[in-house]
């Protein structure tokens, strides 16, 4: 890409929903990702019922930058660079766990859980005390911005991203469904992690908007009864709608009211009164008069939920699970996955137990879903990294007309965004969109900072 | 572990170790309708989620999290997958060894039932060029001794990595 006019041209393959195949395996691609994504878009870092209580933390990365965030003595959240202001060692070096200070194993430097540097061997020997590196108000670098929604951690590293919500914008209306079935919101447990030779946005590009690979990919999954549905083709009658900075499906449920639909997924009266009454009147008219209930779905870059209702013994019936799952890139070729299961703080314990049931044969790192999608996302990618992949541009169009008109009209319902019933890439679209603006963006560098010194 | 292991020449130890060498067996041959049967209808098979903490910490899994926590229902429905033919991930099918070794057996309470431990290293290769994939793991067995030889009650699999080097876990340990 150090040819401008090249990237140029790539855009506009993808713009057209055209998508040269070398976008799933290119350093040069991966270069201004890394930039012009990832050091500019909120990322997702975690949720807060991971950090409970004072002193809880857990370090999690955007590409190479790790962060410990970590929940301070007075409960307030922080996302603090894991790298010490003195010699760069990590300050942290486990995944979780709870601590008042952080002690740098280098030269002993100590900060407190909210970043604070209290701590800093022989200061009036070596550096004359303050005359020569003035200790107070020293904190580990934060990240430059830092908010959550739902009790989502989001961060960003760049210092003039719009705010949370405003990123958000109208997927916030689906991210409920998830993440707020109760005052309480959702607890998360994992992730489970591991790596996958796969290009980051396969995932991603799946979980917005791929209804149309459910009857191929997952075919077994179908005939061995896991489903109430006998047939995976029900796919086709649900939507997929994009609202803001994500994107999902929908699967259509069967004849009923709200509380019908609901129970027909699996959700126990306990839990769905709390969802009517936490829920809008247009949320709920998304299941009770639309007949839609949320699967699968995607923020951009790299966050993804699902949400489905296997059964979980022998018996008919079924139990819904949550999913969170980040796609975090590791290189062109390779992904780490970090997948979540989430579950409402206020749902019974019998039905949380059952939902993690469900979760775990489903999705994760064993999840009988996930095993077909990764194989299929690996193969894509390392036929990407040749010289004939840069001559084929993928066809991304489902849903779309030679004239650009989409082959339905767009669905007239209560959720927000727009929707479109029936099987179409037009989430894909969005995504990949978006990855375009962006990458045609340059990011302004923001100077760099030193502690301790001068004025 | 506190209590002494079987002496190797013991009959209970030997068994154990022949019955561990045959489930590996199954296990690379992908028999996976053979190796249900040698489960106990009660059967817990549970691999943690392991994590990177301080030695201070007192816990290295990830709390309420795991790779598998299964059961014969559970169990059953990925086995029964697995003979469909549309598990893609593995048609082609992986090419497996599991190397078994470190073998320890105890006495438990329990007449019927036996304790054993083991390390195992799976190879995984797919593919004619993709790199191969290891997974290392210490697994406790409780063995129970049935009219039909002895069957596998539960089994902890304490996995040696924390983030796993592994596309998917098509496969057991």
């Amino acid at each position: 890409m150090d040819d401008p006019a090249d990237l140029t041209t790539v855009l506009a393959d993808v713009r057209r929903g055209m998508i040269p195949a070398h976008v799933y395996n290119d350093e040069e691609i991966f270069r201004l990702e890394a930039q012009r994504i990832f050091a500019r878009s909120w990322v997702f870092l975690a949720h807060e019922s991971e950090i409970p209580a004072p002193g809880d933390y857990v370090v999690r990365r955007i590409l190479d930058d790790s962060f410990i965030v970590v929940r301070d003595e007075h409960g307030a959240v922080h996302a603090l660079f894991n790298m010490c202001l003195h010699r760069g060692m990590q300050v942290c070096r486990a995944e979780l766990g709870n601590a008042s200070h952080f002690r740098c194993p280098y030269h002993g430097w100590s900060y407190r859980n909210d970043g604070r540097l209290v701590g800093l061997p022989f200061h009036r020997e070596a550096y004359g005390g303050d005359a020569g590196f003035r200790r107070s108000d020293q904190r580990l670098l934060p990240a430059p911005a830092l908010d959550t929604y739902n009790g989502l951690v989001f961060a960003s590293l760049d210092p003039d991203a719009p705010p949370l919500r405003e990123f958000l914008g109208d997927f916030v209306f689906y991210l409920d469904y998830y993440t707020r079935q109760s005052p309480s919101g959702i607890e998360l447990r994992g992730p489970q992690r591991w790596r996958i030779k796969a290009n980051w946005k396969i995932g991603a590009e799946n979980f917005a908007g791929d209804m149309y690979h459910t009857p191929h990919t997952h075919t077994s999954v179908v005939e061995i009864g896991l489903f109430r549905e006998p047939k995976a083709e029900k796919r086709k009658d649900g939507c997929t709608y994009w609202a803001g900075s994500g994107g999902g499906t929908t699967y259509k449920l069967p004849p009923g009211d709200l509380r019908e639909r609901l129970r027909y997924v699996g959700y126990p009266d306990v839990m769905i009164d709390k969802m009517l009454r936490e829920w809008s009147p247009a949320q709920r008219a998304v299941i009770g008069e639309d007949g839609f209930m949320v699967s699968a779905a995607s923020v951009f870059p790299n966050l993804s939920f699902v949400h489905n209702w296997p059964k979980v013994g022998e018996s008919d019936d079924v139990l819904p699970f949550i999913s969170l799952r980040q796609w975090q890139p590791v290189g062109p070729d390779e992904t780490e996955v970090l997948s979540w299961f989430a579950v409402d703080k206020e749902a019974p314990e019998e039905f949380k137990a059952l939902s993690y049931k469900a979760y775990l044969m489903c999705f994760g790192s064993s999840g009988m879903f996930e095993q077909d999608d990764v194989e299929n996302w690996v193969s894509l990618t390392s036929t990407a990294a040749g010289t004939m992949a840069r001559r084929l541009l993928l066809n991304s169009r489902m849903g779309l007309l030679a004239d650009d008109e989409p082959v339905v009209a767009p669905l007239e319902w209560s959720g927000a965004g727009t929707a479109y019933v029936g099987y179409g890439e037009y989430n894909q679209r969005a995504l990949l969109a978006r990855w375009a603006d962006c990458l045609e963006t340059p990011v302004r560098t923001p100077s760099a900072v030193g502690f301790g010194t001068g004025s | 572990m506190t209590a002494r292991p079987l002496p190797f020449g013991d009959e209970r130890h030997l068994l154990v170790h022949q019955w561990l060498v045959d489930e590996a067996y199954l296990l690379d041959a992908q028999d996976y309708a053979a190796w249900l049967d040698l489960m106990t209808d009660d059967v817990r098979y549970v691999m943690p989620v392991r994590v990177t903490t301080g030695r201070a910490a007192g816990f290295d899994s990830a709390p309420g999290m795991a790779h598998f926590d299964e059961d014969r229902y559970s169990l059953g429905r990925r086995v029964a997958r697995f003979a469909t033919e549309h598990a893609w991930t593995e048609d082609p099918p992986s090419r497996l060894r599991h190397f078994v070794t470190n073998v320890r057996t105890f006495a438990t309470d329990s007449a019927d039932e036996l304790l054993a431990e083991s390390a195992v290293l799976l190879f995984r290769s797919r593919g004619d060029v993709r790199e191969s994939a290891l997974l290392s793991a210490g697994r406790r067995d409780v063995l129970r001794r049935t009219a039909a030889g002895l069957r596998l009650a539960h089994r902890t699999i304490t996995v040696d990595e924390s983030v796993l080097r592994m596309q998917n876990l098509a496969v057991f340990l």
